[in-house]
């Protein structure tokens, strides 16, 4: 497994998500923070995630005609929900702190934050699996 | 959000900014060298024609993404973003810029020592990796963008 084999797709993910910013400056925003306050957004983005690593790594396990690893299908499957849980804790502790104090225009900085969280914990947790099987493997080879 | 000036945060000309400063990295970093490698060329009357791919063969674009990752890393240390937001995307940015940027290092290690050396498999890594460095730095900047906009409204 190489890093840039996740890395095209992440990028078109991420191309995504800035189009419909573009395309949507209000509605898809609006989306996002309706579906964190009605706690849907973490579970959402959990499915769409290890949906989308598993998919990858079949993939490129049948591109290069290899035989999936359980540990690595194990690594995709729990990662990303480790990741998007601790963010998301994280991120709540953060708008309870700015909420808390007198800052101008509050709930739409809020509102910012939980787009830029939403963004940056998407990519993290599809990326952060592949990385640890890349250094996984980058310690196996070391070892013989 | 919707209180506040939702005009302001709609698409208009000064919020495709991001699409000049991209595009800046693009031809300054990448089209450029290249058309300098055909300038050169034509200069020394060579038959050399190089692509750019053949350019940028040894992961160089790996490089250009790192230098493109600091740049988005600095401008999200001067936002007004929450340290907790800041954080995630500069570490994020850093790893990915690093990771790409890794290419050319192992690509030159390969080459130093002798070992095994595929320029095309190097081109693949660094043009997947440039690719996502390129598109995560377009979104960040997007989002700072809007980001000023709610801070000034």
């Amino acid at each position: 497994m190489r890093l840039a084999d996740p890395a095209a797709m992440l990028a078109y993910v991420s191309l995504t998500f800035g189009l419909l910013l573009v395309l949507f400056p209000v509605s898809f925003p609006m989306m996002v923070v309706r579906n964190w306050q009605n706690a849907y957004l973490t579970p959402i983005m959990i499915l769409f995630t290890v949906s989308l690593n598993l998919g990858l790594y079949l993939t490129v396990t049948y591109q290069r005609s290899a035989k999936p690893g359980i540990l690595a299908s194990a690594c995709l499957g729990s990662v990303p929900v480790f990741v998007l849980a601790g963010l998301n804790l994280l991120l709540q502790t953060t708008i309870a702190h700015t909420l808390s104090g007198d800052i101008p225009n509050g709930l739409a900085r809020v509102n910012e934050e939980i787009l830029a969280h939403t963004f940056f914990a998407l990519i993290a947790a599809i990326f952060a699996p592949f990385l640890l099987i890349r250094l996984g493997q980058q310690f196996f080879r070391t070892d013989q | 959000m919707v209180a506040l000036g939702i005009h302001e945060l709609t698409a208009d000309w000064t919020s495709a900014k991001w699409l000049l400063w991209i595009s800046l990295y693009v031809i300054l970093g990448v089209l450029v060298p290249w058309i300098m490698t055909r300038a050169w060329a034509h200069q020394h009357q060579s038959t050399m024609r190089p692509r750019l791919k053949q350019v940028f063969q040894h992961g160089e674009l790996g490089l250009i993404s790192l230098m493109l990752a600091i740049s988005v890393i600095w401008d999200l240390q001067k936002s007004q973003y929450t340290s907790y937001t800041v954080a995630l995307g500069s570490v994020f940015l850093a790893m990915t810029g690093i990771m790409a940027g890794a290419v050319w290092i192992e690509s030159y290690c390969r080459r130093f020592t002798g070992i095994r050396f595929t320029s095309e498999r190097a081109w693949r890594d660094s043009r997947n990796l440039a690719l996502l460095v390129f598109s995560l730095a377009i979104v960040t900047e997007i989002l700072l963008d809007r980001f000023a906009k709610v801070i000034a409204l």
